[in-house]
This record gives C-alpha cells, structure tokens and sequence, in this order.
C-alpha cells in the first residue's frame, strides 16, 4: 500500500487541531482577565469607581455585530478550500478581512480615547478595563494578519498546506468572535 | 442500542461529573466570597439556599454520568480491553468514567455540606 | 532480521534513509527539526539547568549548616533561594520531563516518525535556551529574582522592590511559558493524530497518557502564570492598578492567579515521572500494568482534580472557612487517583516476576518518597494544621520529598532505562546500582530531618538562624546529606559518560520492554520505524504475531511510505487512517525566530517598547521565511 491507494478517513488535519489547543489556551488567558473582572468586582463597591462616565454601548454593540458577522464568509472560505475552490475562498476571505479590517481600525480610534477618559494609573478598574480590551484587539490584528496571508498566498495557488492553513484561520475567527463578544458583555457590564 | 446513543453515553459519562464539579467549584466559590464582601453583601444573597441548590444539581448530574457510563460499561461487557475502537475505547473510557464520576461526586457532596454547616463569612 | 534483508526491503530503507538525511555537524544540530536529536538538545540544557540549581542549593545548605554562618549574606540569599526554585522548576524539571524524554519517546512510543510539528518542536527548544539565557543573565547585573519562586506582592512591586530582579523574573516567566505552550500543544497534537493505525485510546501506552495530562495542564494553567505576570508587569513599568487595594485591586488577586497555576504546575512536575513509573514497571516485573484502564484515568483525574485545589496554598491568608471548604474538599480527594496507581504498581510488582536492576530500584525509591510525601502533603489539607505549619520547614520537607523523590527520582530510573536505547550501549549496572543508593540516602539525609525541625518552628526563607533553638544538629545534618546526594548524582553522571564510551553494546532491546521503541534500533535510525508498526495492544512489543506481520509488511511495500518524508494521520479517538502527512525537513527559522523573541524580551527589560516592537515584526517576518517552505510542494 502506498500514500495514494491507503484507505483514508475523512477527519480534521493535524494543522486544524493544533490551531484548536491554541484558541484553547488563548481562551483560557481570557478567562483569567475577565475572572479578575469579576473577583476585583466583588472587591469593591463601586465598579467602575462612581467618578467615571460608564462606557458606551451603542458604537462597540454595532461593531461587535459587523465583526461577529465575519463568521459567515470565513465558514465559506473554510468549505471552499476544503473543496478545492480557490477564487471562491479568496472571495470570501476578501469580504471578511476588509470587514475585520474597518473594525480593527475604528475600534483603535477607540481605544486610544479610551485610555484618555479611562486612566489605568489611576484605578484598577480602569487597568483591568484597558488591559482587557487591548489583549482583545490585539487578538483581532493578529487575525487580520493570518487573513492578510493567505489572501496573498492563495491568489496564486492552493496547496493542501494552504488549505489546512486557511481552515485554522477560520477556527480563529470564530474563538475571536465568540471572545469579542464576552469582552462586550464584560465592557457593557455597568450598565446592567 | 445504536453506535450514537452508545458514544454518547460513553462521552457524557466520561465529562459529565467533572465539568458538573468544576461549575460547582467555581460558582460556589462565587457565591460564597461576594457573600462575604462588601460588594457582594449589598445583593443579600441566599447564600446557604444557592449554595445547596448548586451541589444538588451538580451531584444529579454526577450520578446521571456514572448511570451513563455504567449503561456503556454493560454494553460492551463482551468486549476485551484490547479490543480496536470504538467498541474497545468505549469500553474502556466507561471503566475510567466509573471511577472519576465517584470521585466527583463525593467532593460535591462534601462541598455542599460544608458551606452550610460551616460559619458563614467566618475567617478560617 | 538475521539474514541479509532482500534487495526491495533494502531499497526501501535506503529511500527512508535518503528522505530524512539531516546535514552533519554543528549546523545541523541549529537546524534539525529530528524529534530526537531535540529531545538531547533539551537534556543536556536541562541538566545544565539542574547543575546550577543544585549549585545554588548547595550554598544556600552551606550557609545553613551553623547558627550565625556568614557566608552568604540575606540579599544574595534572597536571590540564590529564588534561582533555585525557579530554576529547578520552569528551567530543569518541566523542560526535562516534556522536552527531553517527551519529545524523543511519545513519537516512539505511538510508532509515528516525528512530533506533529518539527519546525515548532525546534522552536520550542529555542525559545527555552533564549529564556533560560535571558534569566541567567541576571546574575550577570548582580539582579537576579529575589522574591521567591512565588514573587508575592506587595514585596514585588516597584515599591518594595525596586531593582530589575522582579522584571527579569515576570519577563523570563512570560518568555519561558511561550516555549512551554508551544511544547505542550505540539505534544497533545501528536498523541491525538499520529498514533500508528489501529492504535485506539485504549491501546496507548501509560507513558503517553501521563503525557497527555501533563500537556493538557500546561495549556489551561500557563496562561493563569501569564496573566499574573503581564499584570505585575504592567502595574511595575506602567503603573496600572491590580494589586493594591488603595486604587480598587488586591493582593490576594496574585496569589490565586499563581496557585491557579502554581497547583497544577506540581501535577504537570509528578505526571510523567508517573509514567516513567509505568514504563518500567511492566518491563522489571515482566507483567502488564495491573488495573490498566484506571490508572490511565488516575493520571488524567489527577491533572483534572489538581485544578481545584489551589487555595489550599492560601488557607493561612484570611479567606473565610466557607470559601476555602472547596478547596479542603477537592485537596482531600485529588489523593485518591495517586493510591490507585500506588496500588496498581505495588501490585504489579508483587504478580510478576521481578527483577531488581538499578531502574526498578529508583523506582522503588520514588514509590516510598512519594508515599511519604504525599502523606505530609494530605495533612496540609486539614486547614488548622495546614495554619499551624504554613512556612516552616515542614513545608519545604513535603516538596521535597515529592519534587526530589516522586519527580526526581523516575527520571534518573528512566535515564538508565532508555540509555540504552538512546546510545545503544548498556550502562555498569554495578555502578548504577551505587549510586542509587547514594542518592537514596543523601535524599533522606536531605529532607527527611526538615519534618523535624519546621515542627520545631524553623521558618522558611531565612538566610540564618539563632543559636540555641535546637535547630542546629538537624541543619547540619541536611547539608551533609545534600552533599552526599550531590555525590550520588555525580556518580549517575559518570556511569553515563564512561558507559557511553566503553559500555557493551545493548542490542535492539535489552530488557525486553512492551512498547514500540523497544522493536526499532538503537539508537533509532531518524525515520524511528521501516514500517508504521501494526498494533493491537498497548504492549506491542510483547505482541509477537504483529512483529512479525511488520516484517511482512517490509516486504509487500506497505505503510512503508518512503516516498517522501512521510507519516500516518489518524483518527483522534479509534486510530484510523485519515491522511499522509508529508513533514518539513531541517530549517533555519526556529533558531532565527528564537533569537528575534530573545532580542525582544530583553529591549522590553530595559524599557525599549519601540525598539521591542521592532524585534517583534522581525520575529514576523522569520515566520513568513518559514511558512514560505511548505513541505509538501518543495520550496514555495
């Protein structure tokens, strides 16, 4: 028996499953900070301090939303390399990341107003705020950058390699969404 | 019985106490510090009641895992610890499962028990 | 094969041969993605590691052995008792365990060719280097860690602690759990995809498991050890608020995030030594591991449990009863799954037939130090003595004996152990066998008098003591024992290198063991097996019928898989085939990228943020170089 006459299972790659321990890992670092959210939480009667303006709901609710959405076309992407499709993977691929790319980009703009109106030096509800959201973009970029990959690697050619490539990017993007909206919940928290 | 009612069986067997002790273990941990702190005290949390509330239904589904897992033990008695999966695996992660699933429920139990006979908020 | 193998099996391994070729010398070594060739990388850093550890144990001892000694002073003190933790611990223990014997066996042990990613496996090894350097250099500045293996806050905040020592601390943890990450997950992915066919959950050795649970715990508990030390990090050069109650934190917040790590930590240090345990269990006693199925989920549930114990480290801090019960509970309980495999190995032993050669005999050892350490430590979980004893002595006796004796202890059995297979020589038994019992008693020498003397009331952490309090005798008598422990380790060392020199040559399996890479050469050739080995049990080098279908298999050509660099995907949980996988050969990538991480973490200890970033992009684009050479379709 050869590679080419073995009977062969269908079942993830290995490539697949390392990227899964992975989100595993990220995903937990996630849970530390929010659960220091929640334990400082308790620690203090006025969460944030009573001073500070609560954060605002609509812009991150919207965006949130916009990035969430990026789920669709990354499961196309995902299929269609599977499948061997090369320009409708690279078409879907396109759609998300110039999605991921507008909410990357604003929410920045964001964040830096964030740090003016939100000081981390002066209260810990404030470091662990800053600290949150900066670990979550920071996730996002790194997403925007394997997207940005393999937009450049499978306009060319689509190996098994890529494909498999692609395939992880994708289950990133559903950890980061499913993370992005935990962060929400956790930002939009005062106001429940 | 069909091969999906027996993975099934022989997966929530294998998971099923320990994700419920873990929920238990970390909510009433929750539960017990806010009802100690100032933040927290301004809930005015039924602390005990939660706290009962939380170990029986983790410890149901503790036993509802051992039941599971003993169905798949059953299922494959025939079947050698040698055996190539699935029937093999199966029968051997419903053995594993039989012992963890004691094991977790016998912490529920003692956390449960605890947290209200003990003191509340009592430093130790 | 006695008789010269026929010209197709003989082809066929030469197309092996030719397909996993690494380039000689020096450079080969920097670029070798070889499973095993990093496994040896790792051992010998680690023992490096561990040299310098016992070094600063045996300076603390010396200052110890008198009331009033002044040979060292408290801050070297300081920085000596934190090295040797920190050092034994993220850059001996862990390391040796899952990148030495981890990397070179699991691909063994599961007849796979390699890990499930080489190229990462090599980056993990240097990214350990480059982190060990970079909390090595500390000394260099006179400013190493110094405020425990544990770093409490407030000590470590700027305030009390003003130097750089805590910095190199939380940047050489952070850079450190990287490398661990990457080891842990290239591990589990291995042991979930490339076990040979037919290899199902329940035909997997016991070593693998352990493995697998000490895996699973790096990957959910480092990033608890992250997080702690980004936020202390933070709060130190940027003044963020985590830690201190006056702006909203609290201190207690670092040491749950720590134990929340720092727990199973201890369990990822003792899991495979447990397996080590239960590879040569079977091989001495020349009987199967009794109770097969629970001690593969003992080891698991150890790991599992050892997630909800971790306030037992803070049972002295206030907490109230009501919360800490939880942790009283599950610490009481996590004793259960360790008795079972105590029983089953004691078992074992007893319906087989054994024979007693120098690994069995440190095993033996590690059984009595364990069981002694685990009954000191299933005391602790009594809260009121765990109050009554908390930072004595008695303390530093029960990690001792678990650390030393339950950890230690199967890896210098298992250095004998697979010595043979690893050189292909055998090791003076004679020899080995003294300096087993070198070590054994310079072990009890050791840490068994710090029972005594921590119920005395002899506090940790302390440069020195007053004369008078009756402490005397008993520290002199631990540093004399630490001596002769150093003797005993000295002794192991020298067996190695005169036996790797001079020793008889061992053969292909000189203590007939089960597992598979015991049916391959010794040393292995750098394919590990000619043919992907059939398997039906998890001893299948007792299984005689699939040996010899194996050569069968040689012969028709099948799962030969010499086309290229080649190995089997399986199925996660039945072992069946799924994919070839066409795997990298040597690169470059992994030392560059290593050495642009090193670069970074020592721009951001000196507070160069911009520059740091630039190093980071760097390490970015050694990541595009090596993702450019995809192994399937040749240079990209």
């Amino acid at each position: 028996m050869t590679a080419a006459t073995l009977p062969v299972r269908h079942a993830r790659a290995k490539g697949w499953w390392g990227m899964a321990v992975f989100v595993a890992t990220e995903a937990t670092l996630f849970g530390t900070l929010v659960g220091t959210y929640i334990y400082l939480r308790f620690h203090n009667t006025h969460w944030p301090p009573a001073r500070l303006p609560k954060p605002p709901v609509l812009t991150p609710s919207l965006l949130t939303a916009a990035l969430v959405a990026t789920s669709i076309p990354m499961f196309v992407a995902s299929r269609a390399v599977g499948a061997g499709r090369r320009e409708v993977a690279w078409r879907a691929l396109t759609v998300a990341f110039a999605v991921q790319v507008f909410y990357l980009v604003w929410q920045l703009h964001d964040y830096v107003d964030a740090i003016h109106r939100y000081p981390p030096q002066e209260s810990a509800w404030a470091s662990v705020y800053v600290t949150l959201l900066g670990a979550a973009h920071a996730h996002v970029l790194v997403g925007v950058l394997l997207n940005a990959w393999f937009l450049v690697r499978i306009w060319s050619r689509l190996t098994r390699y890529r494909a498999v490539g692609v395939q992880a990017t994708a289950f990133y993007w559903h950890a980061v969404n499913v993370i992005t909206l935990v962060v929400l919940v956790v930002q939009l928290s005062p106001h429940l | 019985m069909t091969r999906l009612r027996l993975e099934l069986l022989q997966w929530f067997g294998l998971f099923g106490g320990g994700l419920a002790w873990a929920t238990q273990h970390v909510v009433g941990f929750g539960i017990s510090d806010s009802g100690c702190r100032a933040a927290g005290r301004q809930w005015d949390l039924p602390v005990s009641t939660l706290q009962v509330l939380l170990g029986v239904v983790a410890g149901a589904i503790a036993i509802a895992a051992w039941t599971a897992a003993f169905v798949a033990f059953r299922e494959t008695h025939a079947v050698d610890n040698d055996a190539p999966g699935p029937a093999g695996r199966i029968h051997f992660f419903a053995q594993a499962a039989l012992l963890g699933n004691v094991l977790f429920l016998v912490i529920i139990v003692l956390d449960a028990v605890s947290t209200v006979v003990e003191l509340p908020c009592r430093q130790s | 094969m006695a008789v010269a193998a026929p010209s197709r099996e003989r082809a066929r391994i030469e197309a092996l041969e030719r397909a996993w070729l690494e380039r000689p010398g020096a450079l080969g070594w920097l670029t070798t993605v070889d499973h095993k060739r990093i496994g040896l990388l790792y051992f010998w850093t680690t023992l490096v590691f561990f040299a310098a550890g016992g070094i600063e144990a045996l300076l603390m001892r010396t200052q110890l052995a008198q009331s009033g000694e002044r040979v060292i002073g408290p801050e070297t003190y300081d920085q000596l008792m934190t090295m040797h933790g920190v050092t034994m611990i993220f850059f001996f223990i862990i390391p040796m365990t899952t990148g030495a014997f981890g990397n070179y066996l699991v691909p063994l042990m599961i007849g796979a060719r390699d890990m499930a990613f080489p190229r990462l496996n090599a980056l993990s090894y240097w990214l350990f280097l480059g982190a060990g350097i970079f909390m090595y250099s500390s000394f260099l500045v006179h400013q190493a860690p110094n405020a425990g293996w544990f770093d409490y806050v407030p000590l470590a905040l700027r305030r009390y602690d003003g130097g750089a020592n805590v910095d190199f601390y939380a940047l050489g943890l952070i850079f450190n759990t990287v490398s661990s990450t990457i080891g842990a997950l290239n591990l589990i992915v291995t042991i979930f995809k490339l076990r040979a066919p037919g290899m199902s959950w329940n035909r997997m050795p016991l070593f693998c498991f352990a493995m697998l649970a000490a895996s699973l715990s790096l990957i959910f508990a480092l990033p608890a050890l992250t997080a702690d030390c980004i936020f202390l990090e933070l709060q130190r050069k940027l003044g963020f608020h985590f830690f201190d109650q006056a702006h909203g934190g609290d201190p207690l917040l670092w040491q749950h995030l720590f134990w929340i790590f720092g727990h199973p930590e201890v369990y990822i240090i003792v899991l495979p030594a447990f397996g080590i345990a239960t590879s040569i269990i079977p091989t001495f006693a020349r009987h199967r591991m009794v109770a097969f199925p629970l001690v593969a989920m003992a080891e698991l549930l150890v790991a599992f449990i050892g997630f909800g114990v971790w306030a037992h480290h803070m049972f002295a801090t206030g907490i109230a009863t009501t919360t800490l019960v939880f942790f009283a509970a599950a610490s009481m309980l996590v004793v259960i799954p360790s008795t079972i495999q105590i029983y089953a190995w004691l078992m074992t032993v007893n319906v087989g037939t054994p024979q007693f050669r120098a690994p069995l005999m440190f095993i033996g050892g590690f059984i009595l130090f364990f069981v002694i350490g685990g009954l000191s430590g299933i005391m602790f979980a009594a809260i009121p003595f765990d109050q009554a004893t908390t930072d004595t002595y008695f303390v530093v006796a029960h990690f001792h004996f678990i650390i030393f004796g339950a950890a230690v202890f199967p890896l210098l059995g298992g250095i004998y152990y697979w010595f043979p297979k690893v050189t292909g020589r055998m090791y003076d038994e004679r020899l080995a066998q003294l300096s087993f019992w070198l070590t054994f008693v310079g072990t009890g020498l050791t840490f068994f008098p710090m029972h005594i003397v921590g119920l005395l009331g002899m506090t940790r952490r302390i440069y020195t003591y007053d004369h008078g309090l009756g402490w005397d005798a008993y520290n002199l008598v631990e540093t004399i024992g630490g001596f002769v422990l150093a003797a005993g380790l000295l002794l192991i060392g020298i067996n190695i290198v005169l036996s790797y020199r001079r020793g008889v040559p061992s053969g292909r399996d000189p203590f007939h063991g089960g597992t598979l890479e015991w049916t391959t050469t010794s040393p292995p050739p750098h394919y590990n097996f000619a043919v992907i080995p059939t398997v039906s049990s998890p001893y299948p080098n007792w299984d005689e019928a699939d040996r010899e279908e194996d050569l069968r298999k040689l012969a028709r050509g099948e799962l030969v898989l010499a086309d290229g660099h080649e190995t089997p995907e399986t199925t996660v949980n039945d072992g069946a085939i799924s994919a070839v996988a066409e795997m990298p050969p040597e690169s470059p990538w992994p030392v560059l990228a290593a050495g642009t991480v090193t670069a970074a973490f020592f721009l951001l200890l000196t507070s160069h943020y911009a520059t740091a970033g630039m190093a980071f992009a760097l390490m970015l684009l050694t990541l595009v170089g090596w993702n450019l050479h995809e192994p399937e379709e040749g240079v990209g």
